[in-house]
């Protein structure tokens, strides 16, 4: 939104500069006002946020130093600022700092205890460090506080957590409705109801919801991403293959990335997989440069495709950060890949502990417990895993069929 | 961003600034998304006025979703399916909904097509509208705060679409005016129209900049021109919402003046509990987001730290809540700051003022009169103990004005604001110099410079304008950003800037002395 009424001129020198640059500069009122006039702190929250957004859409992680030198900056000059604490508090969860994320979200609780922004942050930095108690709370305190797109998403996510696929795809569906005129969120929403589609084996309400998000938002990344692991799960790997480049191609994130290669690998073509891969370490070495963490999908990928004592560093360290479920999950499977499956199958059910019926997690557990000689274990989570969808993943379903044929 | 909703009013560009979506892009954890902005259930403008072409009538104008912009296809504007919306009537003053109109929508969408509608629509059943919402409406009403059994006045209503444009709709007044229903002897419209509201947003809410004090000169730059609502505009006679169920006398009739507002409630979830989800019609299900009586309230007293309580609460609550805030308003202190600040001017040049505004900064009694008590003699509901609520409140009695005067009662017009709210009203440069302390003997000519809205009011129901299409809409003005090469066959996607901010000529510093009260 345009601040300051600036005549046209001024802003030429500006535009010629961001070009010699080479960068996506958001040219935006709010930044431009920004930078004439730094005293104002509204202007750089905004702009704080509007970095966070792009980088959301371009995949650029040096936006999130400009986000925090901009939050950092609205803070000196307004130390009680809501927005820009909540900020600061979205930037580290967006890095996978979760216990700073805690810490700001805390702050700003404090300084606006009647507010439902806070709450947000907060949910979510609990949630990831695995204090599903204390976020339920908080998650309850924010939907009374405010129904709205944002805290229904969340209560579709913790539901879907504990197990409740359909009270997580009623809630998502409205966040959905709540969405309009927001394209962006709308789509996103949209594709993580499709993805609770595909989980209770609903392809085709899946692909139609994302459609919808592809309508809403053309080329809109997670949708693209969550198309091809549709088709990839549905044996359609040629076409699941060129929608993962398409999705690699503008936003070559770590587990895009993964899941091309283990496309390519189910596919047959070997030496394209072996090329992808080797993008993995580039594009989480360009992540931790801006101080953003993947150590648990890097501990998963290692453990399935490289080296398992660092998948088990990496998992560990994860664990040290953010005990939640996740983490649990990449410690059980990087153990069980090392040959410690009884300490694996014990991480396993810590990562169940919820009651999810994530099948990656199931698989992984069923396959941890079979390898620690636990049969009976073992066929309940693959058993489970299959369940709701036999063509759960392209990668990992055939592996649970098979060692579920083992079993019997 | 792609589109951030340009506001279509005050509180949607607060609202604008706090907008920040969080999903990691390291990541394969789920961030929910972080937007604060509630767009569908944002109420932008209320209006209560009575019309020059139904003087026995309330006529409402209801006004959500800021910010539409109808070449936004196929994201058309809509109200929510799964939120309920309402317009309320407190008639005996307590701050309490003696009446409720209740709104409910359904969307019919194709499963053909991603399209609003094929070409050539030609009347609101035509089958080639594919994407479309009608809507129910329930009378609710409370004895003694208890409410009676809910009445539906009627069901399956059509909304007027979104104006794509010319090709989709050749004719759209007519096809929106289908959507104009007669129930008994009330009207009825919901759908798009043009946002009545008018204001120079980027100088208001730039801590107030110079441009505010240019208000007797124009040049304001119309920030919600070409942007479009959904609306919801009733008129019902004055029996239906009177305290004796009478229609009005005059102006000085013990029945003359309802308080209106409006608002929106969602669903509320449990947590960890989906069987809940289910028990539509339990009470306490329901949670109020939104509400609207009189315009800036929200946006310029109430302090930030308490804009979702507000927002949460009712009426009946006000004196406690937002009184003292009106009493001693931050919004006076920043006024009097101005001359001590550097403010820009058109051309960008740092520049000062050279005077001093003495705006009174406390025991602003004469501000909670205005907004939440209503003033004596022309729209206290109860005259005897006024209790301070913040809702409309229009003495139905006042004979509407041939020619309105955008000053309403500042200007001497009695059938204006704060005497309820006509279209025609300039909220913004009235707020500004009641708050200078018009009423306090510190008649300051200020205002943003924009006077009236971007298109003519409609001098009959719905009165707002029709939107303007997607076709021929300016809103964007966008201008391609510079972007890196694209690979051959990739679609970035290219963010759609803000409007760069057009050129206009260099004006001096208007002193901001004498009254510009006709």
């Amino acid at each position: 939104m345009r601040r300051i009424a600036r005549p046209r001129v001024l802003l030429v020198p500006a535009v010629a500069f961001v070009v010699a640059l080479g960068a996506f500069q958001a040219l935006d009122g709010s930044s431009t006002t920004a930078r004439a006039r730094p005293e104002n702190p509204d202007a750089l929250t905004k702009r704080g946020n509007n970095e966070l957004q792009r980088a959301r859409e371009t995949a650029d992680p040096a936006r999130y130093t400009r986000a925090e030198t901009a939050f950092r900056r609205a803070l000196r000059l307004q130390p009680r600022s809501v927005d820009a604490t909540v900020g600061l508090a979205t930037l580290a969860l967006a890095r996978h700092d979760f216990r700073t994320g805690l810490r700001y979200a805390q702050r700003a609780r404090r300084l606006g205890p009647r507010l439902a922004r806070p709450l947000s942050v907060l949910v979510d930095a609990q949630v990831e460090l695995g204090r599903y108690g204390p976020a339920g709370r908080s998650l309850q305190r924010m939907i009374d506080l405010q129904p709205s797109l944002a805290s229904y998403a969340r209560v579709s996510y913790f539901r879907e957590l504990h197990g409740d696929l359909a009270g997580a795809r009623a809630a998502m569906s409205l966040a959905v409705s709540a969405g309009a005129g927001a394209p962006e969120n709308v789509a996103y929403v949209q594709t993580l109801l499709g993805d609770l589609e595909a989980l209770r084996g609903h392809p085709r309400a899946a692909r139609r919801a994302y459609s919808a998000a592809l309508t809403g938002v053309a080329g809109y990344v997670p949708a693209l991403a969550s198309r091809a692991q549709l088709d990839a799960a549905g044996g359609r790997l040629a076409a699941a293959i060129r929608g993962y480049e398409v999705v690699v191609r503008r936003r070559p994130l770590p587990q895009y990335v993964i899941a091309l290669g283990e496309t390519q690998q189910v596919a047959g073509r070997d030496a394209a997989a072996r090329e992808t891969f080797a993008l993995v370490d580039a594009e989480r070495r360009l992540l931790a440069a801006n101080r953003v963490n993947t150590d648990v999908e890097i501990a998963l990928f290692e453990a399935d495709h490289g080296d398992r004592g660092r998948a088990l560093r990496l998992a560990r360290r994860a664990w040290r950060d953010a005990p939640s479920v996740r983490s649990a999950d990449a410690v059980s499977w990087a153990l069980t890949r090392s040959g410690r499956a009884r300490d694996g199958l014990a991480w396993a059910r810590r990562a169940l502990r919820l009651g999810s019926r994530d099948p990656l997690v199931l698989t992984r557990a069923g396959l941890s417990a079979r390898a620690a000689g636990d049969r009976g274990a073992a066929r309940r989570y693959l058993r489970r895993a299959l369940r709701a969808n036999p063509r759960f993943s392209v990668v990992w379903a055939p592996r649970a069929r098979r060692a579920l044929r083992a079993l019997a | 961003m792609r589109k951030l909703p340009v506001a279509g009013a005050l509180g949607a560009a607060l609202a604008a600034a706090l907008i920040a979506v969080s999903l990691s892009p390291g990541s394969s954890h789920r961030e929910a998304p972080n937007i604060m902005l509630d767009p569908s259930a944002d109420n932008t403008d209320t209006y209560a006025f009575t019309a020059n072409d139904a003087p026995d009538k309330l006529t409402v104008v209801a006004n959500w979703v800021p910010g539409g912009n109808p070449a936004n296809g196929p994201n058309f504007f809509r109200f929510d399916d799964r939120a309920r919306y309402y317009i309320s009537i407190d008639n005996t003053g307590d701050g309490k909904p003696d009446i409720r109109y209740r709104f409910v929508f359904k969307t019919k969408v194709s499963n053909t097509s991603y399209r609003q509608s094929l070409i050539n629509v030609q009347s609101i059943d035509d089958p080639r509208l594919l994407q479309s919402q009608r809507y129910s409406i329930v009378r609710e009403t409370y004895t003694n705060g208890k409410p009676n059994k809910p009445r539906t006045i009627a069901s399956n209503l059509p909304v007027a679409p979104s104006n794509s444009g010319p090709k989709s709709f050749p004719n759209y007044s007519k096809v929106a005016g289908e959507a104009i229903k007669v129930i008994g002897n009330s009207k009825y419209f919901a759908g798009q129209r043009d946002d009545a509201f008018f204001i120079d947003l980027g100088a208001a809410f730039d801590n107030i900049n110079l441009r505010l004090l240019t208000g007797s000169t124009g040049l304001g730059t119309d920030t919600q021109a070409d942007t479009s609502i959904q609306t919801i505009t009733m008129q019902v006679p004055e029996s239906d919402v009177t305290r004796d169920h009478k229609p009005v006398a005059g102006p000085d009739a013990d029945n003359a003046t309802v308080g209106v507002w409006a608002s929106t409630e969602r669903r509320k979830l449990q947590v960890t509990n989906a069987r809940f989800d289910s028990n539509k019609g339990a009470r306490g299900s329901w949670v109020q987001v939104s509400r609207l009586g009189t315009p800036l309230i929200n946006e310029l007293f109430v302090p930030s730290g308490q804009k979702d309580a507000f927002n949460k609460s009712t009426p009946d609550t006000d004196n406690a809540r937002i009184k003292k805030y009106l009493l001693t308003p931050e919004f006076a202190r920043q006024i009097n700051a101005l001359p001590g600040e550097l403010l820009t001017n058109e051309v960008g040049l740092p520049i000062k003022l050279p005077v001093k505004l003495n705006v009174p900064e406390t025991d602003r009694t004469d501000l909670v009169e205005t907004f939440l008590t209503g003033m004596p003699g022309l729209n206290q509901i109860d005259k005897t103990d006024p209790l301070p609520t913040d809702t409309l409140k229009l003495n139905m009695g006042v004979a509407p004005a041939r020619t309105p005067n955008r000053f309403g009662i500042l200007g001497g017009d009695r059938a204006g604001f704060p005497n309820g709210r006509r279209l025609e009203d300039d909220a913004t440069d009235i707020f500004v110099q009641l708050v200078a302390g018009f009423f306090k003997d510190n008649k300051i000519s200020a205002g943003d410079g924009v006077d009236q809205n971007d298109k003519p009011f409609l001098d009959t129901f719905p009165y707002q304008a029709a939107p303007t299409s997607g076709f021929e809409q300016k809103v964007g003005r966008r201008q391609e950003p510079p972007h890196l090469p694209t690979p051959p066959g990739d679609n970035p996607q290219i963010p759609i800037l803000p409007q760069l901010p057009p050129l206009r000529l260099p004006i001096g510093p208007q002193l901001p002395i004498g009254p510009t009260v006709p």
